[in-house]
């Protein structure tokens, strides 16, 4: 095994600039787009015609757009929680092993490319993908938002607004670095697909389930509970298992960005809100340090997925 | 038979017996003694002033006559005068009184100007097909009484402070022949404020009718200026009506109050902290009152947990108009969710003299965890060139 040597990026723009170009061409990332458009689309334009029929008052209007959600329809930030990892997984469940596959991996190695460049490049492409069609969505639902209810959204609103943008990006990086490292670890893509798709049916639909009932089993239904409701150790053991979902992080860090007046995450005592003056919103600083742990949270589980593909991909054998 | 037609006697005899001293009894009360017509007045003779009219109230008396047409006549009206006879309000000329029944008749006579005395007879006079009747009618020209008030003031010296509204009762009588329309006029320092209302109305009033012979309970509420001095100040009430006036004067003994105002500096009612770090927040006292404010402390009642300290927190006096910076440490419970949140300042003296001030404290939480956040990804980032150095580059 030889020392590494020369830069990290050595050959990895070129990676990163032909899967770009590959994937903003694919068939599939076209109906991953079109599938997450019209849905977006779909809940923005029920809550626009919710927003239209309100006539209170309301500093954050913009912010309503991703979070009203219309009886048939979710809210779109609901939408964005479900879709971004189907696309996310869509990129890169096939990066490394699709490449075996064509026969063209031996070749991208035998040039001046790095194993960790093609990985590094190969995420960050899907990252880009990821960042061209969330902020194209995004830019779309505020200039329908401005078309439809003719008002200029704040400063504070945009910044809110970007915020979103990041924490969807860190999102869907982890979902994009969890399919790579089902990519490198199965050789044939159809497994890799389907494990990727089960983690992500299990995190989101399985695993809210799952941590109610570990948290029953860990604090059995008592006499006393059945009265009181559940105690502070059990919430708190339930949230905390509950925030190993990605899912979850991911509504956490939305809600404490797009409804200002949000103030806690976790369990609150009523001592702590004594003399509290309800429903006002809070500096976009201090919804962001709210929201922090659960950013961190998201980007560490990036950093460790890829970490993971890289170890992985660098134990393999290539000229198989 | 016989026994029978024997009760029958018995019982007609029985019922002769008891009816016989019962109906002349009867008879004394249903037909009088007398028979005809009859004109009668209260008052035969009346005084009035020249120019003035006054009105006789007279009764067409019928006893034990057949109910016929009655005319009526005046006589004996000077030149100048004028009389007139009114039955149920419009001028008349004939009555028609009911057997043993009477018609109420009303003389209306109207004095020239200009006449100060003498004395005048007018006859009015009843005549029918088989009755008559006259009254003679004494019109005396002379003075009225002159129009007379009494007022009398209930309590004419009340104790209060600077905001007490002072109210005066006071009882007005209307001591002469006539209906009065009375009104009112206070004299008060300079500031205060008057109005007069019934004892038991609420309603400001500026005059009130009284009729001849009786008196009306009244009362004047007088509001002194907040800032006033403690002192006696007088005030004058005067009743008046036509060319009769009364007066009175009432003291209002005013003692000094303190009057304590807590309030951020400058009026500002907000402030920010961080979750379990202190923080200064600038109060000012002052003394808005008319004495000094004693054993002032100064407290406060933030949420659970929080603690507020106060530079000084017990003030032995502040003279009136006096200002008092006051520096409040407020540090908000570490466990405080960030937000805003209300916190009552509040300064109590002596005598229930208190201020409070709500203070709005956007309270935000320490960046430290923040900044363990950073460390985390750092961690992570160490791990990823932890793998590199570790597998190396193929």
């Amino acid at each position: 095994m030889a020392r590494r040597s020369g830069s990290v990026f050595t050959g990895c723009g070129t990676v990163f600039l032909k899967e770009l170009a590959d994937h903003l061409g694919s068939g599939r990332m076209r109906i991953l787009e079109w599938l997450v458009l019209l849905t977006g689309i779909g809940a923005v334009y029920t809550a626009i015609q919710d927003l239209k029929t309100t006539t209170s008052q309301d500093p954050f209007l913009f912010l309503r757009l991703f979070t009203n959600a219309h009886d048939p329809l979710p809210s779109f930030m609901a939408v964005l929680g479900f879709l971004i990892p189907l696309v996310a997984i869509g990129l890169g469940f096939d990066a490394v092993n699709g490449e075996f596959n064509r026969r063209t991996m031996s070749r991208i190695l035998a040039q001046p490319v790095y194993r960790d460049a093609l990985l590094m490049g190969k995420f960050f492409a899907g990252l880009a993908t990821l960042a061209v069609a969330l902020v194209s969505l995004w830019l779309l639902i505020i200039g329908l938002g401005l078309i439809m209810l003719g008002v200029p959204p704040s400063g504070e609103e945009v910044m809110r607004g970007g915020a979103f943008l990041v924490v969807s990006l860190a999102y869907g990086g982890l979902w994009l670095a969890l399919a790579m490292l089902c990519s490198v670890i199965f050789r044939a893509p159809a497994t890799s697909a389907l494990s990727a798709l089960g983690l992500w049916l299990l995190m989101s639909v399985l695993w809210p389930l799952l941590s109610r009932f570990l948290t029953e089993a860990i604090f059995p239904t008592t006499q006393l509970t059945l009265l009181t409701g559940p105690s502070y150790n059990q919430i708190v053991f339930q949230q905390m298992l509950a925030r190993l979902s990605p899912n979850t992080l991911f509504a956490e860090s939305l809600l404490g960005i797009l409804d200002p007046s949000t103030r806690a995450l976790g369990p609150v005592f009523m001592t702590q809100l004594e003399g509290a003056v309800m429903g006002n919103p809070l500096p976009l600083g201090q919804s962001l340090l709210l929201i922090w742990p659960q950013v961190t949270g998201l980007i560490a589980g990036v950093i460790v997925m890829f970490v993971a593909a890289y170890i992985v991909f660098q134990r393999q054998e290539v000229r198989a | 038979m016989t026994r029978t037609f024997f009760r029958a006697a018995w019982l007609a005899l029985a019922l002769i017996a008891f009816t016989v001293p019962v109906s002349p009894a009867h008879a004394a009360d249903a037909t009088p003694h007398m028979k005809g017509l009859w004109l009668t007045t209260d008052y035969p003779s009346v005084t009035a002033r020249g120019g003035d009219s006054t009105t006789v109230k007279i009764k067409l008396q019928n006893y034990g006559l057949a109910p016929e047409k009655v005319a009526l006549s005046v006589e004996g009206v000077p030149a100048g005068w004028k009389a007139m006879i009114l039955g149920g309000g419009a001028p008349v000329s004939a009555a028609m009184p009911a057997t043993d029944d009477n018609v109420q008749l009303s003389l209306r006579i109207d004095t020239p100007v200009g006449l100060t005395s003498g004395t005048q007879t007018i006859t009015l006079r009843a005549k029918s097909a088989s009755a008559s009747a006259a009254i003679p009618i004494d019109v005396t020209i002379g003075q009225a009484l002159p129009a007379k008030l009494v007022l009398k003031a209930k309590n004419p010296s009340l104790i209060g402070n600077a905001k007490t509204s002072f109210e005066f009762q006071f009882n007005v009588a209307n001591q002469s022949d006539r209906d009065l329309i009375v009104k009112f006029a206070a004299q008060a320092p300079r500031g205060f404020q008057t109005s007069f209302m019934e004892a038991y109305g609420s309603q400001e009033i500026s005059s009130i009718p009284i009729e001849a012979g009786k008196d009306k309970d009244l009362k004047v509420k007088v509001q002194p200026p907040s800032q006033i001095a403690a002192n006696s100040y007088p005030v004058a009430i005067q009743v008046s009506a036509e060319d009769a006036t009364a007066d009175t004067s009432m003291v209002m003994q005013i003692t000094g109050q303190s009057q304590l105002k807590i309030t951020g500096q400058d009026g500002r009612l907000s402030t920010a902290a961080v979750a379990g770090t202190a923080s200064p927040v600038a109060l000012t006292l002052s003394n808005d009152g008319s004495a000094p404010a004693q054993d002032i402390s100064i407290t406060a009642s933030p949420p659970t947990d929080w603690k507020v300290t106060f530079t000084p927190d017990k003030v032995a006096a502040l003279g009136p108009g006096e200002k008092l910076d006051v520096q409040a440490q407020l540090t908000p419970s570490a466990k405080a969710v960030a937000g805003d949140y209300m916190t009552t300042f509040r300064a109590s003296g002596t005598g229930g003299d208190s201020s409070s001030a709500d203070i709005r404290v956007t309270v935000s939480t320490s960046t430290l965890w923040g900044i363990v956040g950073v460390g985390i990804v750092a961690i992570a980032l160490l791990i990823a060139v932890g793998a590199v150095a570790r597998f190396g580059r193929r």
